[in-house]
């Protein structure tokens, strides 16, 4: 399998069908005795970012830093979670946890706007 | 009934897309200034983008993937960061320019000037996404729409010379003012071939979820729809080429086009004109707002869908909030809503080829279309007459800024 074209920026799906962003690194396991394994996927704005540009990260930690959800490193999901390469890629984690920016504008911006 | 589903979505994607104020401000310039002899840019825009939102119809239908989600993952973050830039950019500037011409009807019918419209119409626009459904807007916007058959109506009323308009099919060069010429054939391109269009129309095929047995009348509603928009952009060119050309009136002003069918149609003309520049620009606003909040959450892997309430997409509505506010603020600030469309629909011209290149590369790639790639005729003309629209816009731009 090509990690790059098959998995790489491939759109992640939860277990329930919800969207819940796209595949922005792999995290791969150099063994001695072995070819390296994927150990888990990455997905996360600052992730993207610092693959435009290292300088776009920085910008956008410094952007975020003031307000923002607290937790906004990588989700990191283990490789034994992903279940279905396809068109997506299907995996065994609820998109809540993973989607601290979604939340986060939610509860305070578009939530707070009558008829939400 | 799907059918009848889809060709809504062709219609809508038409009237919001290809006949708004690009449209209307471009062509009706054209044929004030040069006549019937700058047809052929419509004729070109058209089959441009019959091709365009074929293929783009034809990708959802086939791979399941809408324009920007294939984008992403096939050239990675770098590419799709590029074309955000961009479309973030020249969306915001037409936008303002949709929300300019639906304040520009409104200054028609009761006086008051455009800028004291621009709040109170991005609001509507805004409503419309945040309590409307998919369904609604785009059978609303169609049928309300019809009333642009006005134009047609108009221009066939004013008996134009068959001989020149079938003259101004062929491309010809300018007698007189070659800046001008260039720079209006741009934006007519620029206005006919708006990327937007066929990001929604994708995103549009994948909300209906399309498949593979839609091919068929994906290619009839693309032709269909969008020499639909061809017609009726080529019917106000010719009207304004009747109208205004033989009395040297230049259409640079708003107040000058609503004289557009006056002559043909009497006040009921006035009232038609005012009807189908709001419906149009109405139209397009909602498609642009929507496109824009597509790009972000296809490229990023957001929730997104116009059918899902606005907290349940909570990033997807920021984005068509925060584009609409921006844009009405634009418009309040005075800036001229004509000059600023002929400026950004030949924008529109000088960067479609960051747009058209790597969506062709897609359709060529048989790991997203399978069998169903792109034929000879479509990649070359797509290549064509995107490279050629972008090399003139280069030139044409900075003559026209220089002749002010």
């Amino acid at each position: 399998m090509e990690i790059g074209r098959e998995i790489l920026d491939q759109q992640l799906v939860d277990r329930t069908g919800q969207d819940m962003g796209k595949v922005d690194g792999i995290v791969l396991e150099l063994r001695d005795d072995a070819p390296p394994r994927i150990a888990a996927l990455l997905t996360g704005g600052h992730l993207l970012a610092r693959r435009v540009h290292p300088r776009l990260e920085a910008w956008a930690r410094r952007l975020t830093a003031r307000w923002g959800p607290e937790n906004r490193e990588p989700l990191r999901i283990p490789w034994p979670k992903v279940k279905k390469i396809g068109v997506d890629v299907k995996v065994d984690v609820a998109a809540d946890e993973a989607m601290p920016w979604e939340h986060w504008v939610r509860d305070h911006i578009i939530g707070r706007i009558p008829g939400a | 009934m799907s059918k009848l589903l889809k060709i809504a979505l062709g219609i809508f994607t038409s009237i919001g897309g290809f006949l708004e104020i690009g449209a209307i401000a471009t062509t009706a310039q054209a044929g004030a200034a040069f006549g019937l002899r700058l047809i052929w840019a419509v004729v070109l825009g058209t089959i441009c983008v019959i091709f365009l939102v074929e293929m783009s119809g034809r990708l959802a239908a086939v791979s399941h993937h809408t324009i920007k989600d294939a984008l992403r993952e096939r050239f990675g973050p770098r590419v799709f960061a590029l074309t955000l830039v961009s479309d973030v950019l020249i969306n915001l500037l037409v936008l303002a320019a949709e929300i300019g011409g639906m304040s520009l009807a409104l200054q028609l019918v009761t006086g008051i000037s455009f800028r004291w419209w621009a709040i109170p119409v991005g609001f509507l626009t805004w409503l419309l996404l945040w309590k409307g459904t998919f369904g609604l807007i785009e059978k609303g916007v169609s049928l309300l729409g019809m009333v642009a058959v006005a134009f047609v109506i108009g221009a066939w009323k004013l008996h134009p010379p068959l001989d020149d308009l079938f003259a101004g099919v062929l491309p010809s060069m300018p007698s007189d003012r070659p800046a001008l010429y260039w720079f209006t054939a741009v934006s007519i391109l620029g206005a006919a071939i708006s990327p937007y269009l066929f990001y929604f129309y994708s995103a549009g095929a994948i909300e209906d979820h399309w498949d593979e047995g839609d091919i068929g009348a994906n290619r009839a509603v693309a032709t269909v729809g969008m020499s639909f928009g061809g017609v009726l952009a080529t019917a106000v060119l010719v009207v304004a080429a009747m109208v205004f050309y033989p009395v040297g009136i230049e259409a640079e002003r708003g107040e000058q086009l609503a004289l557009l069918l006056t002559s043909p149609l009497g006040r009921l003309g006035f009232y038609l004109f005012v009807a189908t520049l709001f419906i149009c620009c109405l139209g397009a606003a909602l498609e642009l707002a929507l496109s824009t909040a597509y790009c972000f959450a296809q490229g990023l892997g957001w929730n997104w869908g116009e059918n899902v309430r606005p907290r349940d997409a909570a990033r997807f509505s920021l984005i068509y909030t925060v584009m609409i506010v921006a844009a009405s603020l634009l418009m309040v600030s005075g800036i001229d809503p004509l000059q600023l469309t002929l400026f950004s629909m030949a924008l529109t011209s000088l960067i479609l080829p960051v747009v058209t290149i790597p969506f062709l590369i897609l359709m060529n790639d048989a790991d997203y279309v399978g069998e169903h790639g792109n034929g000879w005729i479509s990649n070359i003309a797509v290549i064509v007459i995107s490279l050629l629209a972008s090399v003139v816009a280069l030139v044409a731009i900075p003559l026209q800024l220089l002749a002010g």
